[in-house]
């Protein structure tokens, strides 16, 4: 069964249009919701938080976000287990809003996608993500491989993940870890970190595993023609590499 | 009083035309109106000679943008637009807000066409940059992160560009700014009205216009010394990308409106002369005069003077020309859907006048009129025909080029500032949003995009413009420049379609700087006319020059759009495997002026010399072995000579993965003569006539020159750190 995915554009947001054609190509229902609609989100089944500069990523990146009353549906929806990803300033906003790791109470969160190390500089810079759960620990995972590589571009300001000491613990502790950065063969270590995040992380998932934030874009790296040389078939407008992920969504969404 | 750049001659002609003294608006206005940097007041009857007809031109130069046909897909005929600016004034003295506000700038001249913008492009000149906590490094570093802080939170890719570090650029930075957008050929929206818009409201869209810009055309009309004296004065402009990329997504909806509607309008970003420079040329240009009450304009402060308000450059505003039965949903979408005054401090659309039939500019504040002037006056091409001095090339020495040695001499030029890896700059720029990069930055000669949704329509960028020819001579540096943009484009695999340039020159009053402007004109002019390349926009930027009055090196910066029928006939970054022919395709003459070799080793010997007709064979081999599919990888020869387009080919195989070297014998393989460096297939039956071969690939990571050996990924640390220090 098709169910409705809403993809949200606050002001700011500035991936909203690849996100919304990542979903479709996939064989997702998804639709833009305008920051002046917030009104019509509850009506959905699922919520995509693209990438972008929510609201100026002013005070921190996602913190004046979580606030906007876009996210009262968001909020709303995860508790009654709707699923949710955000992706990019997307997962900055679902760690502010408390949603993810989800160790705390919303909209009091525990830990942060920050400033990058060593450098607080934008980087754009493309990654492996991989997965470093059991696939099943995350709805949206579901349908992954177990260790499955996805390709993306990190591209990013503030993507560290930090935290006080207990909360990192408690992170681990909960299998909160849903990604971390690999290099293209699979090996994981500081090299292929491109912002110090803590953990090597690239994307944590709440512990019901039905909200999961993840830095990359694998929708910037999700069609033959983003990656010619890597390409799956001779069709360059198929979607491939990062898509792996945006399709695992969709299948859960319609289950 | 605020200084105003108009001469003698100037304002008696203005008297002359009005009957009677200007007002102040309207001396501010025609101050404006007839700079440099409105007018191209000394280099339009030069810039006339360039070509900019073609079968592929679907707008030429003379609007916000050109357009040039990029392919059909599902039966419509799709246009890439095109614009080039400069924000080298402002980006010397306040790099950061002045290099984000030219990009602010050059996205909506292509917005405003109908376009959705798809790409940018930042040639860069700086000064030398030794000193990493230095003034020269202070500029180098604002102003990348300034391009980057717009173009990322705008959200469109940052995909090809450039940047030299020479010595003169040390007072004077030129920050180019190029950016790219797609439109269907007959949905483009003009920069005027027509005839019948007798009527029409005049609608002004974005950020509450504030005394920030006040006088920034004559500022950037100014040489440096005066433009000191004008900082206190706020003629800087300030960007808020993030009401850029509201105003953006909001245009988007309205052209949709428009499109559902089939109603015809006029667009046009508001740049140099604010209010009334935009108002002036939207109405003026189609015929039209205006009428216009100031006080309707949303300000950002009580009691701003009426010259304030209508002639300062307040950033991210536009000016729609619609018919007012469609004004109510045009300020609907933009205040509420897009909610425009909870983004930034009164920003809105709003009517703030009318287009009338009467050919008078009218502007009203508090009730009065404050200017009421011919508009064929107000937008009156003026001509100044100035005197200069021939430039002529010497030709520089011709002595012996001194045995180069491989071993000591090609890490050198690995690491020189000319040649090393541009990654820890543009690693600050998003290249990749938008989710339709098909090559980012860094990842070939050209970057590619594919920038119609379910298309395999692909548009190639790049830019050039070698300082260290320009620094010899104006001429050859500008035709260098078309033809080093194009090989780019050709060397991705695509069919260069059109040129948009940008002419950053010293003071036009000074007879040799003014001279070089010319010479530059004539050999972009000469290039273009033999490949049958168009211009079809570009921009001038006059007064480069520093406090002791020497002028920049001649910077004509060129960049070149290429198309590509399917986006699979790309030219992948590096070498693909052991056992394929290497072919140096073009010019190869062994001389050295003007190239890194040259300067590395401190000599100066001779221009290679550029020959056109070659130059059309070279790319037609190379189009004929992308066509066949047997064209393998591919650079252009350009700074650091064929060997360093080797070498890169060799860094790209390895970060790839592949463990891939070659061997090759050439005499002097650091020469920048030109031409093309391919892989081919050996069965590839590549004509041969003006090819040779220069060696051949293996199946280890090494690289041997002439029987030297260097480890591909130790010259690879050598060339990737040297920039790591200014852009850590």
């Amino acid at each position: 069964m098709s169910r409705r995915i809403a993809v949200l554009a606050f002001p700011g947001t500035n991936s909203e249009d690849e996100t919304v054609r990542i979903l479709r190509d996939c064989g997702g229902d998804a639709e833009l919701v305008w920051w002046s609609q917030a009104e019509q989100l509850a009506q959905y089944d699922a919520y995509v938080l693209s990438g972008g500069f929510a609201h100026e990523d002013r005070v921190r990146a996602g913190a004046i976000a979580a606030l906007d009353p876009m996210m009262d549906a968001v909020i709303d929806g995860a508790c009654a287990g709707k699923l949710v990803l955000g992706i990019c300033n997307g997962a900055q906003i679902l760690l502010e809003a408390g949603l993810v790791p989800g160790t705390g109470a919303v909209r009091q969160p525990t830990a942060a996608f920050t400033k990058n190390l060593p450098a607080p500089h934008f980087v754009c810079r493309h990654v492996r993500m991989r997965l470093a759960i059991d696939p099943a620990r995350c709805v949206i995972t579901a349908g992954l491989e177990p260790g499955a590589l996805i390709p993306a571009w990190a591209a990013h300001t503030e993507g560290r993940l930090a935290a006080p000491r207990e909360h990192l613990d408690e992170i681990v502790a909960g299998g909160h870890v849903a990604f971390v950065y690999a290099h293209p063969d699979g090996r994981v270590d500081d090299g292929a970190v491109p912002n110090g995040s803590a953990l090597g992380c690239a994307g944590l998932v709440n512990r019901a595993g039905n909200v999961l934030a993840i830095m990359p874009h694998p929708e910037r790296d999700a069609w033959n023609f983003n990656h010619l040389a890597r390409s799956e078939g001779d069709d360059v407008l198929a979607p491939s590499g990062g898509a792996l992920l945006f399709r695992s969504f969709v299948d859960a969404v319609n289950v | 009083m605020k200084q105003v750049g108009l001469r003698e001659d100037e304002l008696e002609r203005i008297a002359e035309g009005l009957g009677r003294r200007p007002s102040p608006v309207e001396l501010y206005a025609f101050d404006a109106q007839w700079s440099e940097h409105c007018s191209y007041k000394s280099s339009r009857r030069h810039l006339r000679r360039l070509p900019s007809a073609g079968a592929r031109v679907v707008l030429g130069p003379g609007e916000d943008a050109g357009i040039v046909h990029l392919g059909t897909h599902a039966g419509e005929r799709y246009g890439i637009v095109v614009a080039h600016e400069s924000h080298n004034h402002p980006s010397q003295v306040v790099p950061f807000e002045g290099a984000a506000t030219g990009v602010g700038g050059v996205v909506r001249d292509v917005l405003c066409m109908g376009a959705e913008v798809v790409g940018l492009a930042d040639p860069l000149r700086f000064g030398l940059t030794d000193d990493v906590r230095g003034h020269q490094a202070y500029v180098a570093r604002s102003a990348v992160d300034g391009i980057g802080a717009y173009g990322n939170a705008i959200g469109v890719p940052n995909v090809a560009g450039d940047v030299y570090f020479e010595r003169g650029f040390n007072d004077n930075c030129l920050v180019n700014v190029i950016a790219l957008g797609i439109v269907k050929e007959d949905e483009v929206v003009r920069s005027y009205v027509p005839k019948e818009a007798d009527g029409w409201d005049l609608v002004l869209v974005g950020k509450a216009t504030d005394p920030s810009g006040f006088g920034g055309a004559s500022f950037s009309s100014l040489t440096l010394d005066a433009r000191d004296a004008q900082l206190n004065k706020s003629a800087v402009q300030v960007p808020d990308p993030f009401l850029e990329n509201v105003l953006m997504r909001a245009t988007y909806r309205v052209f949709a409106l428009l499109r559902g509607l089939k109603i015809a309008a006029a667009f046009k970003d508001l740049g140099a002369g604010g209010i009334m420079g935009c108002s002036a040329e939207i109405t003026g240009q189609g015929g039209c005069g205006a009428d216009i009450d100031l006080d309707c304009v949303n300000v950002a402060l009580p009691a701003m003077a009426p010259e304030v308000i209508a002639v300062g450059e307040t950033q991210e505003r536009l000016l729609w020309a619609v018919p007012p039965e469609i004004s109510p949903e045009l300020l609907r979408i933009y205040n509420e859907v897009f909610t425009l005054p909870e983004i930034a401090c009164n920003a809105r659309a709003t009517v703030i006048g009318r287009v009338t039939s009467s050919e008078r500019y009218i502007l009203r504040h508090r009730g009065e009129v404050v200017m009421d002037v011919p508009s064929l006056l107000l937008t009156a091409h003026i001509d100044d025909e100035l005197p200069y001095t021939e430039v002529i090339y010497h030709g520089g020495t011709t002595d012996e080029l001194p045995a180069v040695d491989v071993e000591s001499i090609f890490p050198k030029v690995l690491a020189h500032r000319d040649v090393c890896s541009r990654e820890p700059l543009y690693r600050r720029y998003d290249s990749v949003v938008r989710g339709s990069t098909v090559l980012p930055r860094g990842s070939g000669d050209a970057g590619v995009l594919a920038p119609v949704t379910g298309s395999r329509l692909g548009v190639a960028l790049a830019v050039a413009g070698n300082p260290r020819y320009g620094r010899l001579d104006p001429k050859y540096a500008a035709q260098h420049a078309v033809l080093e943009a194009m090989r780019r484009v050709v060397a991705v695999g695509a069919v260069p379609i059109g040129l948009t340039d940008c002419l950053n020159f010293g003071n036009p009053r000074k007879p040799e700087q003014y001279g070089a402007f010319i010479a530059a004109v004539d050999g972009l002019a000469h290039a273009a006319t033999e490949l049958d390349l168009p211009f079809v926009s570009g921009n001038v930027s006059f007064y480069n020059e520093g406090p002791d009055g020497a002028p920049i090196p001649a910077s004509a910066i060129v960049a070149c759009v290429g198309a590509l029928d399917d986006v699979a006939a790309v030219v992948t970054p590096g070498l693909k495997g052991a056992g394929s022919s290497l072919l140096w395709v073009g010019s190869r003459e062994l001389v050295v002026g003007g190239s890194v070799l040259a300067d590395v080793l401190g000599i100066e010997g001779q221009l290679p010399a550029l020959s056109m007709s070659a130059e059309r064979a070279a790319v037609a081999i190379v189009h004929d072995a992308v066509t066949r599919g047997v064209l393998r990888a591919c650079r252009a020869v350009a700074d650091g000579g064929m060997l360093t387009a080797l070498a890169r080919l060799a860094f790209d195989a390895m970060l790839a993965g592949r463990s891939i070297g070659a061997e090759i014998d050439f005499g002097n393989p650091l020469c920048e003569a030109g031409g093309f460096l391919c892989e081919v297939s050996d069965d590839s039956e590549i004509d041969v006539t003006g090819v040779l071969r220069v060696g051949q690939t293996i199946d280890e990571p090494q690289l041997i020159v002439n029987g030297v050996r260097f480890d591909v990924a130790r010259l690879y640390e050598i060339w990737s750190r040297p920039l790591a220090e200014l852009y850590p």
